[in-house]
């Protein structure tokens, strides 16, 4: 009798080993995923248990005996994918504290008025910002390009403080033209893994010599340039934000006239990464002033490929109506599907995180920027979640997520699939942006428009290729 | 030891094993909600519940056949008596073991929670059943209970 007894026992152990008997490790990932505790901190402990065995642990360091996020991020994606509804931690980012910046500061003729002593600055203090928030500052280089790249002989510190930017680096290569392809080809060519590369520019391609060039050929050059040097680098992400300044001083046109010109005028910074690295850092909090300077104007990136966003159903929300059940196996799938019973409308939320599609706010928060396909015909209504929506029992839906998307709609076939995608389109604000002429200050949209920007930007696009999704979300539907 | 008796007790270990192993599956027939079942997964309720109803229902059992073990309390009611404990042990336990983790973590599902110890009362009526009938052939005085065999 003894024997069966500890056989009974045994069975029971064995039993409970099976089903909840992970390590301490993946323990721990569950934990911080189901208390929704993804800091950095909770991180580090994580990875304290990693080195504390490392032999147990071994597939998780790498040969430097340090933990190899990589590896590390199946495991959370392994058992997050196990939790309901699938909870995602993106810890990429944890691998980014050695990335270095490199800042490449244009010093053409048409770029000194933008830091001139009558003016606010706007240009310098953008450039300080990027400095200054970028987290790893001891990896900070400063280059000034024009028809080269030539190292700033500053310090940092200098650079900061330095009130004349132009000023102290005058005499520095020839700033009577900018020569794009050189500047981007050595900058493309001299980044290194981890590198992240800031041009700062007006972006007007000046070429040496383009008197009696008509503007259409000069265009038709610059579209070919930009795209010949970005096809060869393929794995690169651009991310472009336009900024306003005050400009005082000579402006240099394409028909090599220069007039006095005070007032407004747009400039650039460029900030060239390795796509993943740009994934990151988008991702990443720390990096978030850095990617979003406070007074940027407008921004795309290019190169973005589609991203998956975290998302789960909202099983009990305000705004439900009619019944559906979220199968356990799949996030995605709703079964059970049913209209509410006296208007037949079924309606339900899908919480989602978009912060690492790196698009603004606004562009997030509007539904008609959001393509939707459904056989039922279902309407989406996007709304930012705001922390007084969420509640100890939708804690597990809403926390970590940034928008609520709402759908509506009669489900009219036994099975229907809603399709949401957020469409990734040359943005109009680099045509509302371009300049054909730049010769009349006084024309409308000077202040404003930069010439040749579309040409320009839409080379870099076309190396790229254009098109596609931000990011695309799947529902399937059973009655 | 009868062969069959041995063949009994098998059985019943199997099925306690199997109804351990598809626990979720088992619970999740009878009573799922959205949300509520979805956290019990998540923050390990359906590996802790259904061990403390399969351990209240076996250690009952072995405390009648085994400790009780009395010729003054072999009837079928005495036995349905342990049953009740059983069926009332095992859902107050969960349901204490239930509010105190989801307090814990800021959730309250006190109608849902309620409603979920209404189907362990099931099991853990159906697992004292097992139990009984895995290892009450070794019995000196309850072996027949509650069914004479």
């Amino acid at each position: 009798m003894k024997r069966f007894l500890y056989g009974l026992i045994l069975a029971f152990v064995v039993a409970s080993m099976w089903s909840c008997g992970s390590s301490p490790l993946e323990k721990a990932v569950k934990q911080a995923l189901v208390q929704q505790d993804t800091t950095q901190a909770r991180f580090d402990s994580i990875c304290s248990i990693i080195k504390t065995y490392p032999e147990r642990y071994k597939d998780y360091l790498n040969e430097a005996g340090e933990v190899d996020v990589p590896a590390l991020a199946k495991l959370i994606e392994q058992v997050g994918g196990q939790l309901r509804p699938p909870m995602y931690w993106d810890v990429t980012r944890y691998g980014l504290q050695q990335l270095s910046l490199t800042i490449y500061f244009e010093r053409s003729g048409s770029m000194v008025p933008y830091d001139a002593p009558g003016g606010r600055g706007q240009l310098k203090k953008v450039v300080n910002d990027l400095i200054n928030y970028f987290p790893s500052t001891g990896n900070v280089t400063i280059n000034i390009v024009n028809d080269g790249i030539y190292p700033y002989q500053g310090t940092i510190d200098q650079f900061l403080q330095d009130r004349n930017i132009y000023a102290s680096t005058q005499g520095v290569g020839n700033a009577a033209f900018t020569d794009f392809q050189k500047i981007f080809n050595d900058i493309l060519k001299a980044q290194r893994p981890g590198n992240v590369s800031v041009l700062v520019t007006d972006l007007i391609y000046s070429p040496a010599d383009t008197r009696d060039v008509s503007v259409e050929k000069i265009f038709n050059e610059e579209n070919s340039l930009a795209t010949r040097i970005f096809k060869q680098y393929e794995g690169k992400s651009i991310l472009v934000h336009q900024f306003m300044g005050d400009y005082q001083g000579k402006y240099y046109p394409y028909n090599n006239h220069p007039f006095d010109y005070r007032g407004q005028r747009p400039f650039y910074v460029l900030v060239i990464a390795d796509s993943k690295v740009m994934d990151a850092m988008a991702a990443d909090a720390a990096y978030a002033s850095f990617m979003t300077p406070t007074s940027v104007r407008n921004s795309y990136r290019f190169n973005q490929a589609e991203s998956m966003v975290d998302y789960c159903v909202v099983p009990d929300w305000k705004d439900n109506a009619g019944r559906f059940r979220v199968d356990h196996r799949d996030a995605s799938r709703l079964t059970k599907c049913e209209g509410d019973k006296t208007t037949g409308v079924m309606c339900f939320s899908v919480a989602a995180n978009l912060n690492g599609l790196q698009k603004p706010a606004a562009f997030l928060a509007e539904a008609a920027n959001y393509q939707l396909r459904s056989i039922s015909d279902f309407k989406l209504k996007v709304q930012p979640i705001e922390q007084s929506m969420i509640t100890g029992n939708n804690r597990a839906y809403l926390e970590g997520k940034t928008h609520l998307l709402t759908l509506t709609g009669k489900l009219t076939e036994p099975r229907d699939e809603i399709v949401i995608s957020l469409a990734n389109e040359f943005p109009a604000w680099i045509e509302q942006s371009t300049a054909q002429s730049d010769t009349n200050p006084n024309a409308s949209g000077f202040s404003t428009t930069t010439l040749g920007l579309k040409e320009f930007l839409g080379g870099i696009a076309s190396a790229f290729g254009t098109g596609g999704s931000y990011t695309t979300i799947k529902l399937k539907l059973e009655r | 030891m009868k062969k069959q008796h041995l063949v009994y007790l098998i059985i019943g270990i199997v099925a306690t094993v199997l109804f351990y192993i598809f626990r979720v599956e088992a619970y999740e027939s009878i009573y799922s909600v959205a949300g509520y079942s979805d956290q019990l997964y998540n923050l390990g309720l359906y590996d802790i519940i259904p061990l403390i109803t399969i351990a209240v229902a076996w250690v009952m059992a072995g405390i009648y056949y085994y400790a009780i073990n009395s010729v003054r309390f072999d009837r079928w009611y005495h036995w349905l008596v342990m049953l009740a404990l059983v069926v009332v042990l095992a859902p107050v336990v969960g349901y204490l073991v239930n509010s105190r983790i989801f307090d814990e973590n800021g959730l309250t599902y006190v109608a849902e929670s309620l409603t979920f110890e209404l189907v362990n009362i099931m099991w853990a009526a159906v697992l004292f059943v097992v139990a009984s009938f895995s290892m009450r052939w070794w019995s000196t005085n309850c072996h027949h209970t509650p069914i004479p065999q």
